[in-house]
């Protein structure tokens, strides 16, 4: 099981690069496999469709975490492909970081509809709204939930060592 | 046109606990809508709070019928992250533990879709019955009928105790011999194929855009694996195929998990033929380097991925579990739109949804 | 013709006035029939029929309930108990199992199920997480004590319990209901 990246992730690094442009901030691969993608709120709706473009067809999941000290929200996409052979055994996190106290980006469900019950999930559970998506209301939370988003550092549970 | 809005609560006579509120207008379904989140109790949340080993118990839960898989998928990334390569022949117990933890879930997935929601309560006993003799296997290698915790940071916990290759080629051969029965008495009868064939059709195009994983995607013609895109494991050493069938209805996806039954007893002979000597587990520390990692395996009900993002502690600073009923459950209202009250139990059986595992 | 001023008759215990006769019950209907029923020959064949048919209503509610569809298997064969799941209505089920950790969504309907069942009804705790918590009792979302909802009879611990110790549970409660007196809920 060798964890540095291949030859293989640096062309299609590149090829993302060639397409995206300006759009990222950065493409990098630290393992094999894997492959990570910054961009910003504003370009997020373009980078997602040119990505799309590119074979990445299939939204595995839409996740959140809290970097207490940057004071932060960062959301991250991952993506990878049913369709395109050569990137079947990628995953692709796409990322951007928001403002802690408002978190709020475009939603990406026109892009990918399966991306639409994780957001809700991420909605829930660390109060970030995503502008446009057809159905923003809580998943799993009980009916009369009044506290902090849950997986926010804000709530505290005891640790048990 | 007015609509009667029922009611599929969360107490059915079928098994589990979620809720679909179904509008009908006569006998046909206008819109189904899920409510999820009955069995919601803060896993993630919970998983910042405790050391990485104490997560181990806790993080298998969600699945129990399929526990070797979801913590495969926990310690792989933190391994990634240690930098610890797991020896040969602890690659080969874990795939052979995962092996017949698949045919163990996959007897429970038809036994309830064939037995509860159909009314044959034949598949039902069927189903337990033989399922018995592999959680006997089970309990020989780890101690436990269901609930294993194997798998930690480094490799696996126990070597394979004496008899056990006898006992594993013994149960895989009653196994074997069972499957035709189960042919002739379900996949052949009329009966049971009229209920299920061409109900609950999921074309290509719709597979791809809803993102269903695991049998439901291989059961609309969509030849993914991560054990054969992605290998870890045993995988890339052994042969095996991936059965697909291209109709999309709700026997084809019965049918892909009785054929992948048969395809894990043929690993299971290889991988117990061929397995190495040497170490089963490396030392690896008891912390989490600063960092992330994605960790990707095939489980019985779809492809399970785990982020961790560590920050030089032994409490994970984050863990993320997506797991294939909860990417399975987009396929729910698009299937049940239009369909007869009928139909409903069909359907929701051949996507295998396990409750537990959607709300965590 | 005027009727004369009437007189009501005093009220009276039943029983007032009369002389014991030995060997013959005296007494208001509904006294005489509990007396009867609380017998020994009758009130042993009321609680053996309890006893030996109880139906589960089909209510899962964590991961303990991949335990309890193993007990209902071939292996351990609760029908010899008179155990089967063939229903699964509330209606027609008296034994209710609570499978596994209870979340704050989920107690609510738990409260109903209960409350739709018919008297008599148990209630067996099965797991950890029934009985106190169990591995997630730090959570923000579960209920630790569902013994000040629904009155339960036995628990059962494990994480999950082995098919043959929810049976030994249902073992224990037959003891239970067949010391019960029959009037007594």
């Amino acid at each position: 099981m060798t964890i540095s990246p291949s030859v293989q992730e640096e062309h299609i690094a590149t090829a993302i690069r060639n397409e995206l442009g300006n759009a990222v901030d950065e493409v990098t691969s630290q393992r094999k496999d894997r492959i990570s993608v910054v961009a910003r709120k504003d370009t997020l709706r373009e980078v997602a469709q040119g990505l799309q473009r590119l074979g990445f067809d299939h939204a595995v999941s839409v996740s959140g975490v809290d970097l207490l000290e940057e004071k932060k929200i960062e959301v991250l996409y991952f993506l990878s492909s049913y369709s395109r052979d050569d990137l079947k055994h990628l995953v692709l996190s796409l990322r951007v970081k928001l403002d802690r106290e408002s978190p709020s980006l475009p939603s990406l469900t026109p892009v990918w509809e399966s991306a639409n019950l994780f957001e809700r999930e991420t909605y829930e559970m660390f109060g970030v709204n995503f502008e446009g998506h057809p159905n923003l209301r809580k998943l799993l939370l009980q009916d009369n939930w009044d506290g902090p988003p849950p997986l926010r550092k804000d709530l505290k549970i005891p640790e048990m060592g | 046109m007015s609509t009667l809005d029922l009611n599929v609560g969360p107490q059915h006579p079928g098994s589990g606990h979620m809720r679909i509120m179904v509008k009908t207008d006569g006998d046909l379904i206008v819109e189904a809508t899920p409510d999820i989140g009955y069995v919601h109790r803060g896993i993630e949340k919970i998983a910042e709070s405790r050391n990485i080993i104490k997560n181990i118990p806790m993080l298998c839960r969600p699945n129990i019928a399929d526990d070797s898989h979801l913590n495969w998928s926990y310690i792989k990334p933190i391994e990634d992250l240690q930098g610890v390569e797991v020896p040969e022949r602890g690659r080969y117990i874990g795939t052979i533990l995962c092996e017949i933890n698949r045919i163990a879930s996959h007897l429970y997935g038809m036994a309830i879709m064939g037995g509860i929601f159909s009314g044959h309560t034949t598949m039902y006993m069927f189903g337990f019955g033989d399922r018995e003799l592999l959680l006997d296997l089970h309990e020989m290698l780890t101690g436990a009928r269901m609930t294993f915790s194997f798998f930690v940071p480094g490799g696996v916990r126990r070597d394979l105790p004496k008899g056990f290759k006898e006992k594993l080629l013994e149960t895989l051969e009653y196994i074997e011999r069972h499957l035709p029965a189960i042919d002739r008495i379900f996949v052949s009868n009329p009966v049971f194929v009229q209920r299920t064939r061409g109900v609950g059709v999921l074309r290509k195009e719709d597979a791809i855009k809803l993102g269903v994983v695991g049998p439901v995607l291989r059961g609309s013609g969509i030849r993914c694996d991560v054990r054969k895109d992605a290998p870890y494991g045993a995988y890339d050493k052994v042969d095996f195929e991936i059965p697909t069938f291209k109709e999309g209805d709700s026997l084809s996806r019965w049918l892909v998990r009785f054929e992948e039954i048969k395809q894990s007893i043929s690993i299971l002979r290889q991988a117990i033929r061929d397995i190495p000597g040497g170490p089963i587990a490396r030392k690896a520390p008891i912390v989490i380097p600063t960092g992330e990692a994605i960790g990707r395996i095939e489980s019985s009900r779809g492809e399970i991925n785990h982020y961790v993002v560590g920050d030089g502690g032994d409490k994970p600073y984050r863990v993320k579990m997506t797991t294939g009923s909860l990417k399975n459950l987009a396929a729910l209202p698009f299937l049940l739109k239009g369909v007869r009250i009928g139909d409903l139990p069909i359907i929701y059986g051949s996507l295998d949804y396990w409750p537990v595992e959607a709300d965590r | 013709m005027d009727a004369g001023p009437t007189t009501e008759p005093k009220a009276t215990s039943s029983t007032e006035g009369l002389r014991p006769v030995p060997g013959v019950w005296v007494g208001n209907l509904r006294d005489i029939v509990e007396r009867l029923v609380g017998l020994p020959p009758i009130k042993s064949l009321i609680n053996w029929s309890r006893l030996y048919s109880l139906w589960p209503v089909h209510l899962t509610t964590a991961c303990c309930s991949a335990e309890f569809g193993a007990m209902m298997g071939p292996r351990y064969d609760p029908e010899r108990f008179g155990m089967q799941a063939a229903v699964g209505s509330m209606r027609q089920s008296d034994l209710l199992v609570i499978e596994g950790t209870v979340t704050k969504k989920m107690l609510k309907r738990i409260k109903v199920v209960w409350e739709q069942m018919p008297n008599p009804k148990y209630a067996i705790a099965m797991g950890d997480c029934a009985c106190s918590g169990g591995l997630f009792h730090d959570s923000y979302s579960i209920i630790n004590e569902v013994e000040k909802t629904i009155p339960i009879d036995v628990y059962v611990p494990g994480c999950p319990p082995r098919p043959e110790a929810v049976l030994n549970a249902v073992i224990k409660l037959r003891e239970k209901i067949r010391r019960e007196e029959v009037y007594s809920k």
